[in-house]
């Protein structure tokens, strides 16, 4: 009977505890599903670069983390970031559901589109290195 | 009137004591306890709340101490002094009453009850509208229409006390040019200069023990009474956050308390989160359900504070936003608009930045500090 009152707790607590990685995993995983080496010099230029597809608010990655990813960002709302650069802050790329969901907003609000696996890898690459 | 007012044995231009010390004291704290709680009021308003609190309630002791001397002080400090019958204040209004008063004359007299029952009455809305506006206080179980109907009435009150400080303060010194002599200082000295024909009063001695005692007892049964009704009142905003929500809805802003919109403004919210305020925030769907279920249960509707009355007025088409209704720009509109841009605050959304407990739903004027402009 017991394991019946457990269950649902298992149920809610496994999207927070599960998926835990790594940023080399994740760049990994993701490399592979891009089927090609990650580069961290295009990685750096699609984060830095102004892109008109997205939202006009937030025209560039730089806009909310600052160009320097070591250093923490501002949201909108004047709500600190944590530095996304893993040397950084340890937290970064440890978690993939928490990642993908990032990814798939913050691309969206700046490129207007989601991020290919080939771009993920580059941006995770450069962040990786420095 | 033909009290022993015959004054052939006093010599001429002799200085009587009319106003004892605590008649004087009283008149001159309350000035200041009135002044403060006016601009404190008027001008300063919410974040002076505390003081405008404090010095109204010291106004109202004032008052409750000076009704006990009414009945247990000196001479012309009695009620009976000065409270004349209508047609006594009729005749000296109409120049029918010859002879000086030495206390109060029957026109000031009439000024001195309206003056402390307006005070009185001000105490009485003010802790009405501090119980069932801000939930705090001996009051804090009223509903929120009488703290509503109870702060109105206090603004015309206010209005009407100013207007009859004005003529108070009017007729002294009209009084002091037609009496040839200086009101004001006598309120400060306490005496006046002794004339033929004086109405002095009936002498009576004054029992300063027993009026000590008597305000001793009234103000224990007042800090009794306001002990009375503490805690946490009912219908407060939900105090625990869910957890999902403080998560997923904390990351780019604070956490905006489910009773500060209506359930129907959160729908809207959360069926647009991937076009949120000019950004995307977008859940998945289960998480999305949760959260939205858990807003709509504790929303506006569930919690009786001042922000989830004042915002949660149906707008026709609800946008979710908090800082664009009408409620919000009232309520803000002594603020300067580069205030918001300014670091730390940056925007009119980031109300925590001025409000220490803008998570809790509550936004208490005691709560309010605008931070220092910092540089970045
Ligand atoms: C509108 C502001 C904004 C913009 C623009 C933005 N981000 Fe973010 N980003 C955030 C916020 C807020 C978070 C989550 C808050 C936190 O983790 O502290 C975040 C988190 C992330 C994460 C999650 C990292 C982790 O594992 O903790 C990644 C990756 C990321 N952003 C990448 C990007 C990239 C790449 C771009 C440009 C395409 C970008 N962001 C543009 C606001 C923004
Ligand atoms: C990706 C970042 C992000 C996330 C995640 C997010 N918001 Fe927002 N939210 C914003 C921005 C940006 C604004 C607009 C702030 C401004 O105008 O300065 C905003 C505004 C709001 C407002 C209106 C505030 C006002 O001032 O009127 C509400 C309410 C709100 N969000 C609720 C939520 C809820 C509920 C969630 C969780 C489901 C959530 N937000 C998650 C970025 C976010
Ligand atoms: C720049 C600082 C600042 C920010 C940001 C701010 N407020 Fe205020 N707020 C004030 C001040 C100051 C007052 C008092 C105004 C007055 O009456 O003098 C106030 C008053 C209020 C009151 C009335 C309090 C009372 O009972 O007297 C409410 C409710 C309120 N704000 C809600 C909000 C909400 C909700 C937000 C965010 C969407 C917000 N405020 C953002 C400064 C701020």
């Amino acid at each position: 009977m017991k394991y019946l009152l457990v269950l649902p707790f298992a149920l809610l607590a496994s999207p927070a505890v599960a998926q835990s990685t790594s940023p080399a995993d994740l760049l990994a995983q993701y490399s592979a599903e891009a089927g090609a080496e990650a580069s961290a010099e295009r990685g750096k230029e699609l984060f830095m670069a102004n892109h008109t597809g997205g939202k006009p608010d937030t025209p560039s990655c730089t806009t909310c983390h600052t160009a320097d990813p070591k250093a923490a960002g501002q949201a909108r709302t004047g709500k600190p970031i944590e530095p996304l650069a893993p040397s950084a802050n340890p937290e970064r790329f440890t978690d993939l559901k928490f990642v993908e969901k990032w990814f798939g907003r913050n691309c969206n609000s700046v490129l207007g589109r989601d991020c290919t696996a080939a771009e993920k890898a580059d941006v995770l690459a450069w962040l990786a290195s420095l | 009137m033909t009290d022993a007012t015959s004054t052939q044995f006093a010599p001429q231009g002799k200085q009587v004591l009319v106003w004892d010390i605590w008649v004087r004291l009283f008149h001159w704290s309350l000035v200041v306890s009135i002044s403060t709680a006016a601009v404190t009021g008027f001008v300063l308003g919410a974040p002076w709340i505390k003081l405008h609190i404090v010095s109204g309630l010291l106004a109202m002791a004032l008052v409750a101490a000076r009704i006990v001397w009414g009945f247990l002080g000196p001479t012309h400090a009695r009620f009976r002094d000065f409270l004349r019958p209508p047609a006594a204040i009729l005749s000296h209004l109409t120049g029918g009453d010859t002879g000086r008063h030495l206390g109060h004359n029957p026109a000031g007299g009439l000024m001195m009850l309206g003056l402390m029952a307006v005070v009185g009455l001000l105490a009485i809305t003010g802790l009405t509208g501090l119980g069932g506006v801000l939930r705090t206080g001996p009051l804090l179980s009223l509903p929120y229409g009488i703290g509503e109907a109870g702060l109105e009435l206090h603004e015309v009150l206010a209005a009407l006390l100013l207007v009859m400080i004005l003529a108070h303060v009017a007729a002294a010194i009209f009084e002091s040019r037609r009496s040839r002599e200086n009101l004001v200082r006598s309120m400060v000295t306490g005496t006046k200069e002794r004339r033929p024909g004086d109405h002095r009063g009936r002498k009576v001695i004054s029992h300063p023990r027993i009026a000590l005692t008597v305000i001793a007892l009234l103000a224990g049964l007042t800090v009794q009474v306001w002990q009375r009704d503490t805690g946490v009142p009912e219908r407060a905003p939900v105090a625990v956050l869910d957890e999902i929500f403080a998560e997923e809805c904390t990351a780019c802003h604070l956490a905006y308390h489910p009773s500060l919109l209506s359930g129907a403004e959160w729908q809207v919210i959360m069926a647009n989160l991937d076009d949120h305020f000019i950004e995307d925030a977008r859940l998945d769907d289960e998480t999305n359900a949760r959260i939205t279920e858990w807003l709509i249960a504790h929303d506006a509707s569930t919690a009786q504070t001042r922000p989830a009355h004042l915002f949660a007025n149906e707008r026709e088409s609800p946008t979710g936003s908090i800082a664009e209704t009408q409620a919000w720009s009232d309520l803000h509109e002594s603020l300067a608009e580069e205030t918001f841009q300014h670091a730390p605050v940056y925007s009119k959304s980031n109300c925590s930045a001025c409000h220490a407990d803008a998570e809790t739903g509550w936004f208490s004027p005691f709560q309010i500090k605008i931070p220092k402009e910092t540089s970045k």
